[in-house]
């Protein structure tokens, strides 16, 4: 699979604060690569790099395997931190200003007004939006010129609900067509629900990455229960399935090591002679093994 | 280059502080040329009316209008801070301008400015200098027209420090402040401690020297012997009348330096810095 964006050990100090550490990472086209962490993780400065507006002490990138360079950022849509225009331009002229950079025709420009919802205010001027408008502006001006690139920094941003919901299904449609994105947030639902792989951040380190499913699944508990109880737990001990089992009320609370499965268990409780009366798979949300991973 | 015009163009046709300047730059030199026509200040031999025909329109003209450049450096420092205030220097980045793009961009503003600036004091100096020139030789009327290119250097030397200084400090409000302190005050305060000579190689000093007061005790006494090279302005600096300057040709080829190393230093932090 073609590779989009390669990371080879970036570093960022402001001062005495280590910004971002050692950053290594790879995301593959069609990738939605989530670059999740708490506040001062180090996400906003990751895009930042990689979108050349912060030069990195250390390290390298490439962008479509190539050094990166204007021509190739014109393929990239980039939301980082905050929408930057004009505020005394309209929306059309302010969304011209990019289509120039980016050498797209202005004709794009309603098309993705459209897409964000903002037809009606054509016209009117930045300084006259309310934040979610604004940051629907920038998502329009991201989509000028259909990149196969997306870099989205916290898109959500000052939205309302039905605005969340609004742009996690752009983000999703733009997916769809195969486009890679990359999207920095802390909002664990939204990595949960739009991206394919997550790569999470602390202290500027990139401390666990990989299919959002695989990092799902590799930790979730199974929650298993026999007449027996007592014995279950000696048995699921001694059979070196469980990487921890805790006892949960009359049930038992199964961490399985990994490339293990439910059916794994089911097996060699019945090969015990044990019948399970209860087997099933709680997904922990994404939330509380983030939580875990950055404690 | 083309694209860049474009773009700085959009940035700047809705914007109404750069209307309001570009507007009170034409309107208050008009206003200044106009009234100062009307004041009739006559002594035997001289009028200021000589200053309004050609050629010494070409000199007067420029000169009133090199003290309306520092309107037109404010103008491009308030374009430049505007683009870090707004992060729109860094949002062009994203986009994929390149930094030097960043640069050519205000460069060509600054050109085009300088543009229409000389154009009007070309077509002022036009209008006045047919209107109080009463006997006309087409070999006076082209005489010191070369000025106004001097006063197109001139122009954007301000602007190009106008620029410099807006990107070094990333702030319109403190930029502003500076540039006319460094103009009015600092550069002038620090000549002092030089002798005279090196004061004469200073940047504001060198830019301020492109378009020199015009010489009225030159054009009096010149009228009052019937003869313009009566009294040169040499021995009028020595005597101590007139400031002392540089040969013109020193004046521009410094100055174009100074707008070089303005232009170079503002790409180098520009280059290097985080946007």
């Amino acid at each position: 699979m073609k590779v989009i964006l390669q990371t080879n050990n970036l570093h960022k100090s402001y001062g005495r604060v280590t910004a971002i550490k050692n950053l290594s990472f790879t995301i593959h086209e069609g990738n939605v690569f989530g670059i999740l962490g708490p506040n001062g993780s180090g996400k906003t400065t990751t895009l930042a790099v990689i979108t050349d507006v912060i030069r990195p002490d250390k390290g390298i990138f490439f962008w479509f395997e190539q050094t990166s360079s204007p021509v190739l950022r014109k393929k990239i849509g980039s939301l980082i931190e905050i929408p930057n225009f004009y505020p005394y331009l309209t929306l059309k002229r302010n969304l011209k200003v990019v289509a120039r950079i980016k050498d797209v025709p202005d004709k794009d420009i309603p098309r993705v007004l459209d897409i964000a919802g903002l037809s009606a205010r054509t016209n009117s001027h930045y300084d006259t939006l309310s934040l979610g408008m604004k940051q629907r502006l920038a998502i329009a001006s991201v989509l000028l010129g259909n990149p196969e690139v997306l870099v989205l920094d916290e898109p959500a941003n000052g939205l309302d609900p039905e605005g969340i919901a609004e742009v996690r299904q752009i983000i999703i449609n733009e997916a769809e067509k195969n486009k890679t994105i990359i999207l920095a947030s802390h909002i664990l639902d939204e990595v949960e629900k739009v991206c394919s792989h997550v790569g999470i951040l602390k202290n500027g380190e990139m401390i666990a990455q990989g299919k959002v499913n695989e990092l799902l699944l590799s930790k979730d508990p199974v929650i298993v229960s026999a007449e027996n109880i007592d014995l279950l737990e000696e048995e699921i001990i001694r059979s070196g399935l469980s990487e921890s089992v805790t006892r949960e009320n009359n049930n038992l609370m199964v961490i399985l090591k990994k490339g293990y499965s439910t059916s794994d268990i089911n097996a060699y409780a019945f090969s015990k002679g044990l019948i399970l009366t209860k087997l099933e798979q709680r997904k922990r949300s994404l939330e509380s093994q983030f939580l875990e991973l950055v404690k | 280059m083309k694209k860049l015009i474009e773009i700085e163009f959009i940035k700047i046709a809705s914007y109404s502080v750069f209307r309001v300047l570009i507007l009170l730059h034409f309107i208050l030199f008009f206003l200044v040329v106009l009234v100062t026509s009307q004041l009739d200040i006559t002594v035997p031999g001289f009028s200021t009316y000589n200053l309004y025909q050609f050629p010494n329109v070409w000199e007067f003209f420029p000169w009133v209008a090199s003290w309306f450049n520092i309107l037109l450096a404010i103008m491009i420092i308030v374009l430049t801070g505007n683009e870090y205030s707004y992060h729109t220097f860094r949002q062009q980045v994203i986009n994929g301008l390149s930094r030097i793009q960043l640069l050519s961009g205000k460069g060509t503003l600054i050109v085009i400015i300088a543009i229409y600036s000389t154009l009007m004091v070309f077509l002022f100096s036009i209008i006045f200098g047919f209107i109080f020139t009463r006997e006309y030789v087409f070999s006076v009327f082209y005489e010191k027209i070369y000025i106004l290119l001097v006063y197109f250097l001139q122009a954007i030397a301000y602007m190009a420090l106008g620029f410099f200084i807006a990107v070094l400090f990333k702030n319109t409000g403190l930029s502003i402040t500076l540039f006319i302190l460094f103009r009015f005050i600092i550069e002038p305060v620090i000549r002092l401690f030089f002798p005279k000579n090196f004061r004469l190689y200073f940047p504001v000093k060198v830019i301020s020297n492109l378009t020199p007061m015009p010489e009225f005790l030159t054009i009096f006494a010149g009228k009052m012997n019937g003869d313009n090279q009566a009294i040169d302005t040499y021995s009028l600096r020595e005597m101590g009348i007139m400031p002392e300057e540089l040969p013109i040709l020193v004046n521009i080829i410094l100055a174009a330096g100074y707008t070089i190393l303005f232009v170079f230093l503002a790409w180098l932090l520009l280059k290097r810095r985080n946007l």
